[in-house]
Order: structure tokens, then sequence, then C-alpha cells
């Protein structure tokens, strides 16, 4: 068995794809051409399992391997699954590597989830139908995930704030599970493609910046100046006051229900909106 | 009429927000159009919500009246000639003020622009139709906009408005043409479905045009909705689903809305209903207003003349498939699309989720759970590879039992508005 531990990114997740699937051609070169060190049996993709964390337990009879960030071989990789699988596997698989994954024992590792779902559809005639085959544990896994990123970067794409800096810059800010970012920075070009705009994600703290009539970068942020966020336009507390009267008077009394507005719009997104904000 | 003078712009949003809420259709969906780089704006089909109200209904549109003076009398609109509410009127500039600087800082997807009936007809119809030129031709607005077409206004008006708008709706008010004379004197069926008809005709045209030549201008791309207010007037549910049905076949609308009443004139001649707005009442009517668009069910199916109503208990699939037992079991790794549609607890995601997984596998119980089969409303329904799940009887008292058992027969929501009390033995549903 041999496991390979990479980083929790596209980049490194891609990169232990690209390292993976390397050793396994290496190995088997090795067993065929008789160099049998270490190499008794030719290798297959179940001999070999991704890790984007440290594991808990290092097993007995396990090699494990680490995987450098190579933006050269994620690159390779991206390329060959859109080249062969389509832009929406691409994207499925992406927004599965962007969700967040909390530390339940008993799920798939994500890189692992990732590696074999690419490996099965390479060697499919199905190609990238086999994201429909969800009785397969991987894949099912890879839906799950791609779902949760896609639900919460669909959720903030309506609830996400901006405010008017008195530069003129719209800042906004949010706190997503999963790396809802790259989703929203692209949404957000199109939307407005003439507005410079910044969207910070504060626990990750990366922003996308977009300057009007451009693309969008994502950058790390975590040297942002907190304090030209607290200068706001003359008039974004008037717009904000409006918007708060609208919201107000466009509930109906007789039917107030607050269970269904707090599952509609669940709570943790509140703090960053205008109307439901405490503060 | 008390009519002021002088409001400031948050005096007029608050007034004609409020005039705005009881329309029902706040979706920005139907239509997708990507940016065009130089305007503001884009849409998704999907529609996205942009907030919550305290009533718990989405918030998509900016939603308000042009104006809420209104020459009509309707008894159940707040804003009718005689009710004594403060009055006011936007300009087209504050409305585009408006849209622009809260589309800019995604308060909104786009607009919903209605009103009373100033002066006349044609009068309101070109505020409005100004309204949106300005909107897209001066601020280069390419986000959402939904209109309200104005009983009674010039063909003319209506046409060129729908040009710059992405959906458009006239609501039918009330079910049935009596009841129409009744409660809204100055409207008339005719002058409502005239309208409508022009708007189906426009669409269809408009879209062989774009067939032929991709660069026409779209008419009322998202289509046409409609919107019909129950529990003010007699009717069953078997005729105001008979009436939606006939709205989608024959006007091809895109969506028709269900209002549960909320008597706001405390006008006598008007049902009081002390136990709040027919909430229950409106759940099941857009249940089975889903099994119309994409069930591939007709209202003959689900209610009939000697069964008018929806059963308040049961959602009106479950109900169906109770009295149709010779439909079932259904076998999963074998029925096609239209029966595992029929199936309670199958929707429309996971039948297509079904289809398609099958093809590289056979499917039992634990992947339909995966998929996202509601097991526990479905189990009784059908066979993975010949098999039930448990040993359960095929018998229409025992599985209604189990179902009733199910609490989210009826929303969360609308038991805890007090439904809960209600005892299923009261009502005879149990013997």
């Amino acid at each position: 068995m041999y496991t390979f531990i990479c980083e929790d990114s596209p980049n490194g997740i891609l990169s232990g794809i690209y390292d993976a699937w390397a050793f396994k051609i290496e190995q088997n070169r090795r067993f065929r051409s008789g160099n049998t060190d270490n190499v008794a049996t030719p290798c297959t993709h179940e001999d070999i399992s991704l890790l984007c964390r440290e594991p808990d337990n290092y097993e007995l009879f396990c090699d494990y391997l680490s995987v450098a960030v190579s933006p050269e071989k994620s690159d390779k990789v991206a390329r060959t699954i859109l080249d062969r699988l389509g832009m929406e596997f691409y994207e499925t698989l992406i927004n599965a590597i962007l969700a967040i994954t909390p530390e339940h024992k008993k799920d798939i590792d994500k890189a692992d989830a990732a590696y074999k779902t690419v490996v099965y559809a390479l060697n499919s005639s199905a190609g990238a139908q086999v994201l429909h085959d969800l009785a397969n544990p991987y894949i099912h896994r890879i839906f799950t995930l791609s779902r949760a990123t896609h639900a919460e970067a669909h959720h903030l794409m309506g609830f996400l704030r901006f405010s008017e800096l008195d530069n003129g810059v719209l800042f906004s800010t949010i706190h997503p599970k999963n790396n809802a970012l790259p989703y929203l920075a692209e949404h957000f070009t199109d939307r407005l493609p003439q507005e410079n705009f910044i969207i910070y994600d504060e626990n990750r703290r990366t922003a996308a910046v977009h300057s009007a009539g451009k693309n969008f970068m994502l950058v790390d942020a975590s040297d942002l100046n907190q304090d030209i966020l607290k200068h706001y336009s003359e008039q974004e507390l008037e717009y904000r006051a409006l918007w708060q009267t609208f919201f107000e008077s466009i509930a109906i009394k007789a039917r107030i229900n607050p269970k269904l507005q707090a599952s509609n719009i669940p709570k943790r997104f509140w703090g960053d909106t205008v109307e439901l904000c405490t503060t | 009429m008390n009519i002021q003078q002088n409001l400031s712009l948050m005096e007029k949003l608050a007034i004609l927000t409020d005039a705005a809420k009881y329309d029902v259709a706040c979706t920005s969906s139907g239509v997708d159009r990507k940016g065009n780089g130089a305007g503001m704006g884009n849409s998704i089909a999907s529609g996205i919500c942009h907030t919550f109200s305290a009533d718990g209904r989405c918030v998509s549109l900016l939603k308000i009246l042009f104006t809420n003076e209104c020459i009509f009398n309707c008894a159940y609109c707040q804003n009718n000639c005689n009710s004594d509410v403060p009055r006011a009127s936007f300009t087209p500039d504050e409305v585009c003020e408006l849209t622009m600087e809260f589309y800019r800082r995604n308060y909104i997807e786009g607009l919903f622009l209605s009103s009373g009936i100033m002066i006349s007809p044609n009068y309101t119809m070109d505020l409005i139709y100004q309204t949106l030129y300005k909107l897209r031709r001066v601020h280069h607005f390419n986000g959402y906009i939904h209109v309200k077409a104005i009983p009674g206004a010039d063909p003319v008006l209506v046409e060129k408005a729908g040009f710059l708008a992405d959906r458009m709706s006239i609501n039918l008010e009330l079910p049935t043409a009596d009841s129409l004379k009744k409660l809204a004197p100055y409207k008339s069926r005719a002058t409502i479905l005239k309208p409508m008809r022009q708007i189906q005709n426009s669409i269809t045209e408009n879209k062989n045009e774009v067939a032929l030549y991709r660069s026409v201008p779209r008419f009322v791309p998202a289509g046409q909705s409609t919107q019909m207010i129950i529990g003010a007037t007699p009717e069953n549910d078997y005729q105001i689903m008979k009436v939606a049905e006939s709205l989608y076949q024959k006007f091809e609308l895109k969506r028709v809305f269900y209002s549960a009443f909320v008597n706001v004139n405390q006008n006598s001649d008007l049902p009081m209903l002390p136990g709040g707005p027919p909430l229950l009442r409106e759940h099941r009517l857009y249940q089975a207003d889903w099994l119309l668009r994409y069930y591939d069910f007709t209202v003959d199916e689900l209610l009939s003349e000697n069964r008018p109503d929806f059963n308040i208990y049961l959602d009106p699939k479950c109900d169906w498939a109770l009295r149709h037992l010779e439909c079932f079991p259904v076998e999963i790794n074998r029925a096609d699309y239209r029966t595992l549609l029929r199936v309670p607890g199958i929707g429309a995601k996971s039948a297509q989720r079904i289809v398609k997984a099958r093809r590289m596998n056979r499917l039992d119980f634990s992947d339909l759970k995966k998929i996202g089969v509601v097991l526990k409303r479905a189990l009784y329904f059908i066979t993975c590879s010949g098999k039930m799940m448990y040993h359960t009887k095929l018998e229409e008292n025992y599985i209604c039992q189990n179902l009733l058992a199910d609490k989210t027969q009826i929303p969360k929501e609308i038991r805890e508005t007090g439904y809960e009390q209600i005892s299923l033995f009261d009502t005879g549903m149990i013997s």
C-alpha cells in the first residue's frame, strides 16, 4: 500500500493525482523489467490512496509519500481532465476539492475520492458519465462535496452584501464554510463588469479583487488594511437605511414566521447582511 | 383619498413596499443572460434569493408599486380607492435610482414593478413603460425585470413594455368570473384574459423570430405568470386547480401563484378567517401545481366533483398513490421515468438520478438513500431487484396510518402555527 499525502487545495490534490499515477506507471515498469526490489507484484490503483491531511495513525505495511505542490503537474492533470472528460466533470471535481471536510473518520478522504473518481472516469468507456454512478462510494463522496460548495456559493450569490467605500470601491466580507470565493468572483465579474470590487473571505484570509473592465484576481489578504473598510461613501448609510425600510415593509404581519425565515436563510449568514445583522 | 405632498424617498419606499407586499411572485427565474461587459447585471435561470423577510418569504426583487393611488375599488385590495391609507407615487428616476443602487450592493436580483391605477390604465402603463425604458436604455440595467401589465391598457403600451421586461404578469385575482364581478367591479375576466392572450401570442411570435434571427430583441423571455387569491371566495380546490390547468395549457403560463387571503380591509363582506390566512390550503395547492408542471399529473387524477378538496393531512401525491395501489409496487431498476415520478418520496431530481445511476449499477435501498429518495415515504411503494425494504402490506389503511405518523406531511412551519392541535381522530381520518 502506498499513501500520498498532499495539500488540501486544488493544486495540491491535482499534483497528488499526478504523482500517484506516475508512481504506478514507474512501479509497473520496474516490475516488468525484472527490477523487483520492493516490487514483487504489479501495482494497481487499488494499492494507492491519497490523503489531504496528516493520517491519524500511520499504518504498518504502508509507504507514506508526501506530495509537493506543483502548478506544472496540476496543470497537466487539469488539461487531461478537460480534454478527455469535459468542463462539467472538471467543475464538479474542483467544487468538491474546494469543499470543507470536517474530520469524520468514517468519510472517504476528499483527495482519495478525487483520485479514484478520475481513475474510474479515464478507464471507463462511460467517461464523464461515471459521475451518475452514485452507488459508487467515491463518486457519491465527490457528488456530496461538490453539491455542498455549489449550494453555499449559490446562497452567497444572494446573501453577500457590498458596501461602497469612500473611494467608490464595493467591498464585501464573507465567512463561507467551503471555499466559495472563486465561484463568487466569477459570478460578480460577469454581473458588475464596470465596478471595482473586493470580496474578502475572512475565514481563509483571501480576497477576490476586480477592477473595472478587467478579470478578477485571487490574492492573499492576510495583511488587509482594516481601516479603509470603515470609511464608507457619503450615501452608503442612506441606501442601507432605505434597504432596511424595504425589508421591514415587505413582510406580511399575518404570516410572520421566524422559523421559516431562519431555515431559509441560516443564521450563520446573518452577520454579513445589512438587514439581519444585529450590530 | 389621503394624498400627501413632499414625501421623502424613504417614506415613499415604506408606503409603496407595504402596498406591494401581497403580490406573491418574487421569483427571478426563467432566463439565463450573461453580463454584456458594459452595463450592469446578468440573470441566472434558477433565480437567486437575496434574503428572507420575517414571514419567511424569499426576497429576490425590489417589489414595489409605482403608485398606490387607484381609481378601482377591488374589495380585497388595501389600495382600493375607498380605503384610508397614505398614498404616494414614485417618479421614474426614483425607481431607477433605488434599483441601480440596491443592485450594485447585491441587495436584489432586479425589479418587480406593479402599480395602482392612477388616472387611467393607459396613463399608468405609460409611466411604467417610461421607467423601464430609462432603466434599460439610460442606466444600462441588464438584470431581471418583472412587470405587471395593467388590465385595460392599450396593447401597444403592453407590447413596448414587454420588450424591456423579462417576465410579465396580469393577476387573475379570483378563480371565477362571478367572484371577480362581486369583488372587483372595475375588472372583468375579459380585460384580464385579453392582454394575457396578447402577451402569449407575442411571446410565440418572438420565439419564432429569434429562431430565425438571433439578434432580434427578446419579448418577455422568462414567460408570463399570474396569481389567484385563495379563500376570499367560495371556490373549491377542484375549481381552482382546473383554472390553473387551463392557464398552463391554453395560455402557456410559466407559473400560477396562489395567495392565501388576508382580510386587510376588515371588509365584512369577506371572510374574517380567525385562524389566520389559509396557509395549509395554499401549501397543498402549490404541491398540486408542481404535480401538474413537473410530474405529469392532470387535475382530474387528483380531484373530482365528488372529492373537490385536497386532503389536508396528506400531500396530494401520497393521497393519489393511496387511492391507486394497483399501480404499485414499482421496481426501481426497471420502471420508466414517468412511473418513478409518481412514487411518493421520489422527486423529479431523484427520479432523474435513478434513471442515470441504474445504467451503471443495479440499485438497492442504500443507494436510493444516497440519491436522495425519502425512503420513509417511498418504501411502501417500491421494490429493488424484486424485494421490498421491509415486510409491509400493500393495503390502504396500513400505509395511510404509517404515512400520517410522518410529521413532515404537514410542513413544520405550518404545524407550529396551530394545526398540530387538530387531532386526527376528530376528523374521522383514522377509524
